[in-house]
């Protein structure tokens, strides 16, 4: 084979050039995989745009956005769960109950038990992840597919959340004799509340800013996390290959009964850990929260560009993903289109986004695009910092695809 | 699972030239300077083509040369290709495989394209289904011309037998009785003898020149080229997506037809010669190793299974299809549950339990998988992904899979192994076979293994790859690997292995060192007739004299 002598074709992306030009361009390529599909971001520029043209100010400020950010966050975190699940082939429609009986137990423990969030917090993801990995043995020892076993679920931890809270809502906001908030209760309002100090409790000095708002650095610490997990470590090139193609991983060494546990349960310790933050924002613990988040939080992955049939996506997809959606609530919802038309249009969006993430997409536009396109396509696993550089010259053309059928 | 052994013929005597050929026809099927480009490569630069009527036309050549993708855009699968493709000296234009299936060109995949829980005869008319005046599905009607379709390509099936229930070899003819109509002009194979023993590659051949006397042009795509030197009228040969020439097959030879393909003389395909120095130490010593069958997963049961293989030898293992020779290797790398498994072995003297994959890997044992796509690849991930998934303990740094280490051990492979790739980063989908079965293996040398297990190595793969796989498990076994492989290729083993030790029904049923085994001695004991040179211990347990070969 090697002795064949072929023109180099002229289409392939050679790694000829030389490595000091080359740098520039092979970390582009190394870092945009990890960033989703380009169809995201103009998804979200859109919808940026979409959001100046008909509000201008009202939308474009701090405290709006930070808003629209902060009651979806909890949403945010769940679909950081929903992607992992989902690059291993698999789904998981629990996370809006588990997400639901974290925040009622982050309720009681507060109501009853008067702990502080230090405790309350760790608590509910220890809920959330032994549910998940009930999830996990299920799908990975007993082989239901996921889809049953977390429907399941859904309507199992529903119900133990109903019976918990007796169907009534359990406020958060406690107030002692002076008619003020409880020093614990007002510590964890500030997990849903804007413009406090996160590690205090206290309302920080205005000073023409929000403040950290907390559940906006929760999605994002939970986003890099989850990130450099996925992208640096062992575990989540096994994610990768589980869900790409589960008999070569298992053939590899990857412990794939593992990798499916694993996943389940990092779901459900996300859904735990989003649970008080849902619970803070809406101030009280209601024991239907959560329902329909798993939708929300698969319509983001989606969005994001993962394949429901596993082994493509990134958590930053994911994140851009729910960016749209929240977005676009706050912009429907600032333009008062009615709740039902928005349910339309958020509908016909998932739909749009997959037709548009589609790998060939690109080829359709022109070839100035489609280098573009060829540029940014996920092809995930691969972590970033990623240079072709010690790949040998190829002596002939790219084998051609005839196999590929 | 496993393709049968099939015997080299050296030149069939009764079909050696060109067969009743109704001579050359008009030209029923033109393709001229045809090209396709696949984003970033040209797959085809201006192949010519032509069929006759009534003739068997072969396209040949190495894997990725682009048969298949000339095939596919005569099919109308690809509808954006140059050129002109003219059907009885009219220019057609094929996009769509409604409009090939219009103009009477049926293809038939190498992956049978059949609904395996529907009947036969709901899959002959599957999506032209005959219709009452009601409009109602006309089933009577669809059950006397399937028995009519079936008779015209031998089957004597019931049209109402699900396919899942056919074997292979059936529904290989079901495939054809599918494509027959009153309008059927071209009708292209893509390799359709692969999965088929000797005697059903005959029915099927009886079926193709009945076809061609009745005129309708055959295009036939195959690796072997002993076939068709019974089979075809002309070859048409490809490299690299260019048209190297066409010949007619009477009066060509076959190192001719080699030499266009591969476009060297083949000299050296098998580079090795007796191991110069003799065999290391044992490195897997396996006894009395049995297996639970399971008819579900199509596992074949062992019983008794005896194998050897010391530093530096190449052990063979030879067998029909379900002797369980691939469940062998699996056995020994833990693929199966602890409990079907029971046995002694013992890897380095020290006694080991097959656990799981992973376990094996740690002790140092590979497993090439049989089907590299199904089984080995992670096919939308990049080159670098899949050669280090195995072994990404080794390129930990800190917690983390240090990208630069990865990059340099797998560009390392890349080179060792002459990986022809564009990138680290090209997801190995668009290699063509040599080079995925190269990742595969650049996987499995990247764990540093000392007992290597292959299956079918070089199923699927170019010559020229081949002669590299070949060179490189010589290399390895010279550097004092292990390796045990097993082929369905008998001239395979008998060039590359230094001991063959034959299955038969989950038996060991004969060993023969190198040079004493022969291509008729290995098929003997391969199916149980007397074995003639069973080396003493190698026959612990003689299989009773029943044969059954199921197709699945």
């Amino acid at each position: 084979m090697s002795s064949r002598t072929t023109p180099a074709s002229p289409g392939v992306l050679a790694p000829s050039e030389p490595p000091g030009r080359r740098s520039l361009r092979a970390r582009l390529r190394g870092v945009l995989p990890v960033l989703g599909s380009l169809q995201g971001y103009i998804g979200l520029v859109l919808v940026i745009a979409a959001g100046m043209l008909t509000k201008g100010q009202v939308f474009w400020n701090q405290q709006n956005l930070t808003n629209a950010v902060g009651a979806f966050a909890s949403r945010g975190i769940l679909a950081v769960g929903e992607t992992l699940v989902i690059l291993t082939a698999g789904i998981d429609l629990s996370v809006g109950s588990l997400l639901g009986i974290a925040s009622m137990v982050s309720a009681l423990l507060l109501v009853h038990q008067n702990l502080n969030i230090y405790e309350i917090v760790p608590l509910c993801m220890v809920v959330g992840a032994f549910f998940g990995l009930a999830n996990g043995a299920a799908t990975a020892l007993l082989r239901i597919q996921s889809f049953v076993v977390t429907l399941a679920m859904l309507n199992v931890v529903r119900g133990i959340d109903r019976m918990l809270s007796d169907n009534v809502s359990v406020g958060t906001q406690l107030i002692n004799a002076q008619g003020q908030l409880t020093p614990r209760s007002a510590q964890f309002q500030v997990l849903g509340t804007p413009g406090h100090n996160v590690f205090t409790g206290l309302p920080l000095p205005f000073v023409g800013r929000a403040g950290i708002y907390y559940p906006v650095l929760a999605l994002v610490v939970v986003v890099v996390v989850f990130q450099l997990l996925l992208s640096k470590s062992k575990f989540g090139r096994h994610i990768y290959a589980v869900g790409g193609n589960e008999t070569a991983a298992r053939l590899s060494g990857v412990n794939t009964t593992y990798v499916k546990i694993a996943v389940f349960m990092l779901a459900g310790l996300l859904a735990g850990f989003a649970g008080p933050i849902d619970a803070a924002y809406s101030a009280s613990a209601d024991p239907l929260a959560g329902s329909s988040y798993e939708l929300d939080a698969i319509a983001a992955v989606v969005i994001g560009g993962a394949s429901l049939a596993g082994g493509r996506g990134s958590i930053v997809g994911t994140l851009v993903g729910s960016l749209i959606l929240t977005l676009l609530d706050n912009v429907l919802g600032l333009n008062a289109i009615s709740d039902n038309a928005q349910l339309i249009i958020k509908g016909l969006i998932v739909i749009l986004a997959v037709v548009i993430q589609r790998p060939d997409f690109f080829r359709a536009l022109g070839p100035a695009v489609r280098r573009l396109g060829r540029l940014t396509r996920t092809r995930t696993g691969d972590p970033p910092g990623e240079v072709a550089s010690g790949s040998p010259q190829p002596q002939s053309a790219t084998p051609p695809l005839e196999e590929s059928r | 699972m496993g393709r049968e052994i099939h015997e080299t013929q050296p030149d069939n005597a009764s079909g050696s030239s060109a067969p009743a050929a109704p001579g050359p026809g008009r030209v029923i099927l033109a393709m001229n300077a045809i090209t396709k480009t696949f984003p970033g490569v040209r797959a085809l630069s201006g192949v010519d083509m032509t069929v006759r009527a009534g003739e068997v036309a072969a396209i040949l050549g190495e894997n990725g040369a682009g048969k298949s993708t000339l095939m596919n855009i005569l099919a109308g699968v690809f509808s954006d290709y140059g050129g002109v493709i003219e059907l009885d000296g009219v220019p057609v234009a094929i996009h769509s495989p409604k409009a090939a299936q219009h103009l009477g060109i049926a293809m038939i995949h190498q992956e049978l394209n059949l609904v395996p829980d529907m009947s036969i005869v709901d899959n002959i008319f599957l999506g032209r289904e005959p219709r009452t005046a009601r409009g109602t599905i006309d089933r009577r009607r669809m059950d006397e011309q399937a028995t009519r379709l079936l008779a015209e390509v031998g089957l004597t099936l019931h049209p109402r037998r699900p396919v899942r229930q056919c074997r292979v070899a059936e529904q290989q003819l079901i495939e054809v009785a599918k494509a027959l109509s009153a309008s059927l002009r071209v009708l292209v194979m893509d390799e359709p003898t692969s999965a088929l023993a000797d005697a059903e590659v005959r029915r099927l051949f009886t079926v193709i020149r009945r076809l061609a006397a009745q005129g309708v042009g055959i295009v036939y795509i195959s690796h072997r080229l002993e076939e068709l030197d019974e089979i075809a009228d002309s070859v048409t040969v490809l490299r690299d997506g260019a048209y190297i020439g066409r010949r007619e097959m009477a009066g060509t030879t076959r190192g001719e037809l080699i030499s266009m393909m591969v476009g060297r003389p083949l000299d050296e395909l098998f580079p090795r010669s007796d191991s110069p120095t003799g065999p290391g130490e044992e490195v897997i010593r396996v006894e009395g190793l049995d297996l639970a069958g399971d008819r579900r997963e199509g596992r074949a049961a062992l019983h008794g299974v005896r194998l050897i293989a010391r530093a530096g030898e190449i052990v063979g293992l030879a067998g029909l299809m379900g002797a369980g020779r691939s469940e062998t290797l699996e056995a020994i790398y833990g693929v199966f549950p602890r409990r079907a498994v029971h046995g002694n072995v013992r890897l380095r003297g020290r006694r080991y339990q097959p656990r799981s994959p992973r376990h094996a890997i740690r002790n140092g044992i590979a497993l090439v998988a049989e089907d590299r796509k199904a089984q080995s690849l992670v096919l939308t991930n990049s080159v670098r992904f899949n050669a280090s998934l195995a072994a990404l303990g080794r390129f930990m740094r800190r917690g983390t899979v240090s990208a630069a280490r990865e990059r340099a051990a797998v560009a390392g492979m890349v080179t060792d192994l002459r990986i022809k790739t564009p990138g680290l980063n090209t997801a190995v989908a668009n290699l063509s076979g040599g080079n995925q079965q190269k990742v595969v293996l650049a996987k499995c040398l990247l764990t540093e293994p000392s007992l290597i297990l292959m299956d079918e190595p070089t199923r699927g793969i170019d010559v020229g790859a081949k002669a590299e796989i070949y060179q490189l498990m010589t290399e390895l076994a010279r550097r004092g690997s292990a390796i045990v492989m097993v082929s369905s290729e008998l001239p395979e083993l008998l060039a590359m292995c230094d001991r063959i030790v034959v299955l038969c029904e989950g038996r060991v049923t004969a060993e023969f060192r190198r040079g004493e085994g022969s291509q008729e001695a290995i098929l003997d004991a391969a199916m149980d007739r007397q074995a003639v040179l069973g080396i003493d211990a190698a026959s612990p347990s003689r299989a009773p004299a029943r044969r059954e070969v199921s197709d699945e």
